[in-house]
């Protein structure tokens, strides 16, 4: 075991499906490699909610709402690097399908018209995170240092840009190692 | 003709030779220089729309579209400096920051997509632009395909294929600027389009999933699967087919840009009838039992009809094919033609005229293709041979043809005629004037249909021929086409095989005992046959009837027995198209179910 100190790592869910997370556990073996060189603090997988001040942070999800700017500002001004996992971070994908319609709409879909809905209101508390009016990728709001694309992305393109990052080299995406699907 | 001037230039330091007239795209394409392109397809006119295609020539400050911009005898171009990836990469950058390519939900993911491609090479992974996420719509009212405007680039590939490969120029651009967008006819959807003929030119010449196949729709990216080349056995032009298939079924069919006769274009029926359209394919051999069809085994289904056949030494035995059988089947025809009192092929309205002293028009696409004049008597190809429509409506267009169309009803090349006659005229009046608007055509082309054969059609040709004449050193007509209506018809007549047009009278002669039909994947199962009352009342007093198709239909109904025919992408063999070229068959699929191929269910039954 060497001495030198581990890097402290942070994840991040905005709003995506966490497919990005499912698609980082499928690291499977080499999960136990990656825990000898980094340290795991705040992550939906080990369930630390405050972000303590780390060395790489990691966000999956588009930025739906206030909360998740909120989270996103905290993990950029907490971390040294910070890498865009996943195709909604950087592109907004799927969540921002609702940007072709109207907040109000969006709403009524969602919490009056839906299916399984018998009688809905939209709700109104300062408990519930505010939607934005469109959906955004993080890097309208903060400086990315890196992406990995993917939706979600390979666990080999996540253990391939990780173990870059890790030896000082920044990713080199071309069509052998990247998709956006 | 001016003599083609060779010239050399040096493409990224590649001594590469040319003719001049030829664009940079061109020279580096044909010297192996590979320039990444987007909105540049061979055979349509160039935009240079999109940027992709960017080079530098040494010496000038400017960058320029290589597929636009004549290559220069002695000059330098680079393809690939530092700068031109980087605006590469810009332009790219630019087009999914302007509507919302979303790749996960795309039909054209994962491998079929040129912007995806292009994208994956240049080493994409964010946008530096904020999206603009505008409110794009979608139309998916067309039969065949949709359109989803989130996904288009405006490379305007499926604008120029519908002006100049289909020639009726349906798609267009509106609006200006970043509203910019493509439209249908006057700004309408692909369901309400006059002028659309379905034929998915458009379809198969976009680079994103902006325009796609409804039935290919996620069945799995067309990259991953099997490719056939086959020929179009829908009516007698022959075109080439690419089939895609994956997991025993057809994902997509496209037209083979590598054969001469289509280049790549299709007709509706060609592209999308043949498997688009629902149908219920017979799986099962059948035979009739208290009067329904039960599912028997093969063994069962050839014993019971093979026992109806024998038993009754004094039957009277007849057999009618379908015009569509290959080649190959001739032989099988003859050697058990002994089996039957009369041995039949069934084909189109006035065809069996043309069937009588059966003749190939060679050459005749070439020379379609250069015509000043065509003439269409008795033919209306734009229902029947979508592929030769085209070839005049861009005949027209294009290099000014005339058109003049004599024949019983309303076409839609009615509306690039010249003359459109659905009720000839017998006055003198009518036939000068005809002669006046072809008068100065040198390379006219006279095609004609079926119906030509008939009393009427042919005294619309004497008066053609006369009207031509009566105009002193007038026009010459370079070729005569003979259009059949049936794919194989020409060539199952070559081999003596008996056309018959009308059912009826077939059947009259004297009754028949045994009847055997083969209708193999006629689209409507033979039902066509039938469509006068009176055969189908003719057809339940004969004691047989054994059926072979592919599909069901009232014919099937009718029958004692039924075998399970192979279709189109399940067949090997040849077809001998109008021009008179043998073009080959190729199986793409295993027969489905335990269908079998026509041929060899007559084989097993009479060989």
């Amino acid at each position: 075991m060497s001495d030198k100190p581990k890097i402290k790592v942070a994840t991040a869910w905005l709003g995506g499906c966490s497919g990005c997370h499912m698609s980082f556990l499928d690291l499977d073996e080499r999960l136990i490699d990656l825990a000898k060189l980094v340290e795991f603090t705040a992550s939906p997988i080990t369930d630390v909610k405050e972000i303590p001040h780390v060395d790489v942070g990691i966000i999956e999800g588009a930025v739906c709402n206030d909360e998740n700017e909120h989270v996103l500002r905290t993990m950029r001004a907490r971390c040294k690097v910070l890498i865009a996992l996943g195709d909604c971070a950087m592109t907004g994908n799927i969540p921002a399908l609702r940007n072709q319609q109207k907040l109000q709409e969006v709403f009524e879909r969602a919490y009056v018209e839906s299916e399984s809905t018998q009688v809905g209101e939209v709700p109104d508390s300062s408990e519930v995170p505010k939607l934005l009016t469109k959906v955004r990728p993080i890097q309208e709001f903060v400086k990315v240092d890196a992406c990995i694309p993917g939706c979600p992305p390979d666990a080999d393109a996540i253990w391939y840009a990780l173990t870059e990052l890790l030896a000082g080299r920044a990713p080199q995406w071309n069509p052998t190692n990247m998709r956006y699907d | 003709m001016i003599a083609s001037k060779e010239m050399t230039l040096t493409i990224d330091g590649k001594m590469c030779t040319g003719t001049q007239g030829q664009t940079i795209l061109e020279v580096a394409t044909a010297n192996g220089v590979q320039i990444p392109t987007l909105c540049y397809m061979k055979n349509l006119t160039p935009w240079g729309g999109c940027r992709m295609c960017i080079v530098e020539i040494q010496g000038s400050p400017k960058v320029v579209p290589s597929c636009a911009t004549p290559a220069v005898a002695g000059s330098a171009i680079v393809t690939n400096s530092a700068r031109l990836q980087g605006l590469r990469r810009l332009t790219l950058e630019l087009l999914f920051s302007e509507r919302n390519h979303i790749c996960p939900i795309c039909p054209m993911n994962k491998g079929d997509c040129d912007l995806q491609q292009q994208s994956y090479k240049a080493g994409i992974d964010s946008i530096r632009y904020p999206y603009l996420y505008p409110v794009q719509p979608e139309d998916v009212s067309g039969r065949y395909f949709g359109l989803d405007h989130n996904r288009c680039i405006l490379c305007t590939r499926c604008v120029r294929t519908c002006d100049e490969i289909e020639g009726v120029h349906t798609l267009d651009i509106g609006n200006r600027g970043v509203k910019n967008h493509i439209i249908v006819d006057l700004n309408v959807t692909f369901g309400e389009s006059v002028t659309c003929t379905s034929c998915g030119a458009c379809v198969a010449a976009c680079p994103t999933g902006a325009l796609f196949d409804k039935a290919a729709a996620f069945l799995g990216p067309l990259s991953k699967c099997q490719q056939t080349r086959t020929t179009c056995s829908e009516c007698p032009v022959g075109c080439g087919l690419v089939v895609y298939t994956k997991d025993n079924r057809v994902v997509d069919v496209f037209g083979d840009t590598e054969s001469p006769i289509n280049r790549g274009h299709l007709c509706a029926r060609g592209r999308y009838g043949t498997w688009a359209e629902p149908r219920k394919r017979i799986l099962q051999p059948m035979v009739r039992r208290k009067g329904k069809l039960a599912p028997v085994s093969w063994d069962e289904a050839i014993s019971v009809a093979k026992s109806a056949i024998s038993e009754e030494a004094n039957w009277e035995t007849g057999l009618l094919v379908t015009p569509r059988m290959t080649n190959e089947s001739v032989n099988t025809l003859r050697q058990i033609g002994d089996h039957f009192d009369r041995v039949g092929m069934f084909v189109a309205e006035n065809e069996a005229a043309i069937c009588t002293t059966p003749e190939f028009s060679a050459d005749s696409l070439h020379r379609l293709q250069n015509a000043d004049g065509i003439i269409l008597v008795g033919v209306d190809p734009s229902r029947t041979h979508g592929v030769i429509a085209a070839r005049i409506r861009t005949a027209v267009r294009k290099h000014g043809a005339k058109l003049v169309i004599l024949q019983g009803h309303r076409s839609d090349l009615d509306a690039y005629a010249d003359i459109s006659a659905p009720v000839v005229s017998l006055e003198r009046k009518f036939w000068k004037h005809l002669g006046e608007v072809l008068g100065n055509s040198r390379r006219l082309v006279l095609i004609h249909g079926p119906s030509a054969m008939t009393p009427v059609g042919i005294t619309i040709l004497d008066r053609l021929i006369t009207a031509l004449n009566a105009h002193g050193d007038a026009a010459k007509i370079l070729a005569t086409i003979q259009l059949p209506t049936s794919t194989n018809s020409l060539a199952l007549a070559t081999a003596g095989i008996e056309a018959v047009e009308d059912i009826s009278a077939w059947l009259d002669v004297q009754p028949l005992n045994y009847l055997q039909i083969v209708a193999g994947d006629e689209p409507d199962g033979g039902a066509h046959l039938l469509k006068e009352s009176h055969v189908r009342t003719m057809l339940g007093e004969i004691d047989y009837v054994v059926v072979q198709a592919a599909y069901e239909s009232v014919l099937t109904e009718a029958a004692h027995v039924v075998f399970p025919s192979a279709i189109w992408c399940e067949k090997n063999g040849s077809i001998t198209n109008f021009e008179g070229q043998e073009l080959s068959l190729r199986a793409a699929l295993p027969p489905h179910g335990e269908s079998r191929d026509d041929n060899a269910i007559l084989e097993t039954l009479f060989a």
